[in-house]
């Protein structure tokens, strides 16, 4: 997979406190905050029914199911994490055209979301939206 | 300079007992604070760095909090750990019952030393079903949530252009990303910042 270029924000699952109590174990019942996961927009057809990344015209998502690797890199600051698709999401269509920018590091359109473990290990959690870059190796 | 190790091994160094003043390690910005070595953690795996859960008990400097999955962590808040409630705060502003996520060091004793403490921190995803004043409804995956505008610190950030005060251009029906603090056991959060898509 070409490195995709979009933004990156967080998410929580798993037992929770506060408004994420019942969050649970994501599409693929093993998603957890502390764990290095993430979510992915297309692990199903019918996750990809649901987080239509291809109405913001973002192509080169592929299909990829639970437990497949991701490493994501935060374009702020050059830290990276890997993680595993734990979940369905994020859904890119809500926020089509969206930016983020750090200087002239820009990323356009949510690509994945990561566990609060995953995104403080590159980002602090009050950032809650960076340009990313997520490859496969 | 690997600035974030260095720091870590002084926080790390202030919790084993020689205390370290954050003004020593100079001011880092957030995403420089966070840069530096990559992860060594396996992807899919717990990271024994990072902790959550809500406080229990606080004594001293430490922070008994019970995981969400009953684990019982120790977190050490040293003079250099940044905490976060809302606004960047001090160890006086978090009580028992807060709920967190920290980042740290594990230390051989199994005591995490906190580099940062992000208290009560959600980061939710609604429609906005009624706005009043200084006040927004969400319904997030078919929860209710009052969530509060805070003069002065709550913001806005509309399709990725920078933050604004004026929450005016919220409206009905639109889906928001709020990130916020807690009210503990209620369904209340103060707004930090809120994402709106064009």
């Amino acid at each position: 997979m070409v490195a995709l270029r979009g933004e990156v924000s967080w998410f929580c699952c798993g037992s929770a406190w506060g408004p994420c109590g019942t969050a649970g174990g994501g599409a693929c019942g093993t998603c957890r905050s502390a764990n290095y996961q993430h979510a992915w927009p297309n692990t199903s057809d019918a996750c990809l029914a649901i987080t239509r990344p291809d109405a913001c015209g973002v192509t080169g998502m592929s299909r990829r199911g639970c437990g497949f690797r991701h490493y994501t890199t935060n374009l702020c600051n050059g830290a990276r994490v890997g993680t595993t698709i734990a979940d369905c999401g994020p859904q890119t269509d809500l926020f089509c055209g969206e930016r983020t920018c750090c200087g002239s590091a820009c990323g356009s359109n949510r690509i994945i979301d990561l566990t609060p473990a995953a995104y403080s290990a590159i980002a602090s959690l009050t950032t809650g939206l960076r340009p990313c870059s997520v490859d496969t190796v | 300079m690997n600035q974030t190790l260095d720091r870590r091994r002084l926080l790390a160094t202030a919790a084993l007992g020689g205390m370290v003043g954050a003004t020593g390690l100079g001011s880092l910005a957030p995403d420089a604070a966070f840069a530096a070595e990559a992860s060594a953690i396996e992807p899919g795996l717990p990271d024994p760095n990072f902790a959550e859960g809500r406080i229990s008990k606080i004594s001293g400097n430490m922070l008994l909090v019970t995981g969400s999955d009953t684990v019982l962590h120790s977190i050490r808040v040293t003079d250099g750990t940044s905490i976060w409630k809302l606004r960047p705060t001090t160890f006086d502003r978090v009580a028992t019952g807060d709920g967190l996520y920290a980042r740290g060091v594990r230390l051989p004793d199994g005591t995490l030393a906190a580099d940062s403490v992000w208290v009560n921190i959600v980061n939710v995803h609604g429609h906005i079903t009624s706005v009043g004043r200084n006040v927004l409804h969400l319904d997030h995956k078919g929860q209710r949530i009052v969530a509060h505008v805070v003069p002065q610190v709550s913001a806005a950030v509309y399709n990725g252009a920078p933050a604004v005060s004026d929450l005016s251009l919220l409206r009905v029906g639109r889906h928001v990303q709020v990130l916020g603090a807690w009210h503990p056991d209620t369904n209340e959060i103060d707004i930090a910042t809120v994402y709106a898509a064009a």
